[in-house]
């Protein structure tokens, strides 16, 4: 059966594995992946956990669909406290790993300790074996894939594994499988590094038996046309996530020069109809159909003739609008070597765009730099400057402590110009204009983030009766709602709403970008119930699901906490609050955010959720959760 | 009116797109590289994913700037 994976508790230091089944009643609290992920974190980990030190759980997890017949069911998700904000590290990653995790038999892995010198675990058919890895430490990404692949004779296994970032402890190393496919953010890397893992490859043979499958291929095939019918994805078919570009920078709602403006005008070069025409084609994850990443080869400059994936939107302002770089060759090239180490591209373009405004106010000098000149735009500057974080090198060394850490070692003035939320860097987009995407930013659970909450669709201007409709599935809302993006009514509720919405197909297992993020009319809750039964044979209703999402929500939410989270963390950098964007058209330009109107929201925020005005969650909440005994 | 596909979501925006300023929907001529709207006077560069779907590329950059410029004057006025 689809539900008779198990979880597995691996520890390092001492090699003892245990394995455990997966009650019927955590599935109907948790479901699976992220939901489960955190439930197993916060039972794992002692309060305070150094995030680098052998008492920290890093976890691996399967959503409940995963590698079923659901369309792009192909998500990992994967978890530890994090050591970029000390607080929840959470990601989640495509490609064909967690299908293949499943048909070795393991849906869940709380690997704990710390090996005495460098592993990785091979799962296969319900065993687990911890093999050495001191050859293995030093390769990139790919490398690494490739030689497991050939030590264990088999092309058909599948690997998560770290780069050299993650073996140097960069606090937003990343783990990754196949060539570009990445769980980004919060530094799970790192913390795979500090326990000498290097990587967890996976080959099974065991059946996922489905509960109805002649019924769960017929539904699988609404599902397809549903997504594949909608233009936002004919659009990604074509050029992947940056396709949000042509929205966003004509708009002036891109971050640039690590948010001094918010526009990078007259750059055609690398706009992504630009990036398409050095596409030769296009992949995709397991069991997807739309196939948005892009398979490119880098045509000129030092790099020229090597292949990569991608780039996605982040790669664009990361390498492009953030550093002030107008070069598709530079894209394609920072795209290419955060691949290689195992890096965050959306934070380590930040971390650049940071230290480049420090040069340029002169808080970094020449002397600090190793002589190196980061003007904005200054293609060779960007580049050399990611291998400098990756191995740790000069300036890199700082920068690839978390932001905060950064600034305390840089000191000056330098705090001032970090733009982040909980100790993690923002997104390349400028939510100064749109009060729902800053109000997201500011309260997601790990920190700066488009991807745990954010109301993309807040800026489609769609009609408010089809809002209405959206937002009202499968809880009734019939509070404010309105179709400008300025606008800060109603917006707190959005934020909620896609919180669940996001969380819930984490739990899944299934892609994001099949659900309501970029496109309103895509599979949602209404469609997951059926989904779910057809496939497992469980049953849930949509409001079920409703419940499993806040309850996941919810306990990220008490980890925070318990972890040293307070309500003045729940905020933005002032340039939010003090500096309008100077950029873009006049329906955004001149615009930022109300901080009364903004705590307006936040308190309305905390309302909805049920938590109370500093943001802890009440005791009738935890209690109707099931929270109150965790 | 036919269906573009189960989710019910009908057709009728095939060819089009929505300004990004003022949200006017505009049909551009099948195949341009640029459009004006009609409404508000923003051009902006077009690039057409399927032979009949355009979507916006970015703006023209030197008209949208004076553009802009213009219009946040007379907002101040």
């Amino acid at each position: 059966m689809a539900l008779s994976r198990k979880i597995a508790y691996i520890n390092l230091t001492t090699g003892e594995i245990r394995t455990e089944t997966i009650s019927k009643e955590l599935r109907k609290q948790y479901i699976g992946g992220r939901g489960l992920d955190i439930y197993l974190l916060y039972r794992n980990t002692e309060k305070g956990v150094d995030p680098l030190g052998p008492g920290n759980a890093a976890i691996v997890s399967a959503g409940l669909l995963t590698g079923t017949l659901a369309s792009a069911s192909a998500r990992t998700h994967v978890a530890a406290k994090s050591p970029l904000t000390g607080y929840v590290g959470s990601a989640n990653i495509g490609g064909f790993f967690g299908p293949e995790m499943r048909l070795a038999g393991f849906d869940h892995l709380v690997i704990t300790g710390k090996a005495e010198k460098p592993v990785y675990l091979y799962l296969t058919n319900d065993s687990i074996e911890i093999r050495p890895a001191e050859h293995l430490w030093g390769t990139d990404t790919r490398t690494v894939q490739q030689m497991i692949v050939d030590e264990l004779g088999d092309d058909d296994v599948k690997t998560l594994c770290i780069g050299r970032a993650g073996e140097n402890l960069v606090k937003y190393a990343c783990i990754r499988t196949s060539i570009k496919n990445s769980a980004g953010r919060t530094g799970i890397g790192a913390v795979w590094g500090s326990k000498n893992l290097k990587a967890v490859a996976a080959k099974g043979t065991l059946d996922i038996k489905l509960h109805d499958p002649l019924m769960a291929l017929e539904y699988n095939r609404k599902i397809i046309d549903q997504v594949t019918s909608a233009k936002v994805s004919k659009t990604m078919q074509k050029l992947g996530t940056p396709f949000i570009w042509g929205v966003t920078n004509s708009t002036g709602l891109v971050r640039t020069r690590n948010f001094q403006s918010n526009q990078l005008s007259d750059a055609d070069d690398i706009e992504p109809e630009s990036i398409e025409e050095d596409i030769v084609g296009t992949a995709g994850c397991f069991g997807c159909q739309v196939h948005c990443r892009g398979k490119y080869v880098i045509r000129e400059g030092k790099y020229k003739g090597i292949y990569d994936e991608g780039p996605e939107y982040t790669s664009l302002g990361a390498f492009g609008a953030e550093v002030g770089c107008r070069s598709k060759t530079t894209v394609l090239t920072g795209n290419h070597l955060v691949n290689y180490y195992g890096l965050d591209n959306l934070e380590t373009g930040s971390m650049m765009a940071w230290a480049m405004e420090l040069f340029e106010k002169g808080i970094l000098t020449r002397e600090d730099t190793g002589g190196m000149d980061l003007t904005w735009g200054n293609d060779e500057a960007v580049i050399e400057l990611i291998h400098k974080i990756a191995n740790r090198e000069g300036i890199g060394d700082i920068l690839a402590d978390a932001p905060l850490e950064a600034a305390r070692r840089i000191g000056k003035d330098s705090l001032r110009y970090l733009v982040h939320v909980k100790g993690m860097s923002n997104l390349h987009s400028d939510e100064r204009p749109t009060p729902a995407l800053a109000l997201n930013v500011a309260v997601s659970s790990r920190g700066s983030d488009h991807l745990r909450g954010r109301p993309a669709i807040d800026l489609y201007h769609l009609p408010e009766p089809f809002l209405r409709k959206v937002y009202s599935n499968p809880i009734p809302y019939d509070g404010p709602l309105t179709s400008d993006y300025r606008d800060y009514e109603g917006k707190p509720w959005q934020v909620l709403w896609q919180e669940h919405c996001y969380e819930a197909v984490d739990c899944l297992g299934i892609c994001k970008y099949h659900t309501v993020f970029l496109g309103p009319n895509m599979p949602c809750f209404q469609e997951w119930p059926e989904l779910i039964r057809v496939n497992t044979g469980l049953s849930f209703t949509p409001e079920e699901i409703w419940e499993v999402a806040e309850r996941g929500y919810t306990l990220e939410r008490l980890f925070n906490i318990r972890e040293g989270l307070t309500r003045s963390e729940d905020t933005l950098s002032d340039r939010y609050f003090d500096e309008p964007v100077p950029e873009g058209l006049p329906v955004v330009r001149g615009r930022c955010i109300d901080r009364e109107k903004f705590r307006l929201m936040l308190d309305e925020y905390y309302r909805l959720r049920g938590w109370d005005e500093n943001g802890v969650p009440t005791p009738e909440k935890l209690k109707e959760l099931g929270l109150d005994t965790i | 009116m036919s269906e573009s596909g189960s989710n019910g979501v009908k057709d009728r925006t095939t060819g089009q797109f929505r300004c990004l300023y003022c949200f006017t929907r505009v049909k551009p001529p099948r195949g341009a590289e640029t459009f004006t709207c009609e409404n508000c006077g923003y051009a902006w560069r077009i690039w057409w994913f399927s032979p009949t779907e355009p979507r916006i590329r970015g703006p023209v950059w030197d008209q949208h700037e004076k553009l802009s410029r213009e219009k946040m004057k007379k907002q101040g006025d």
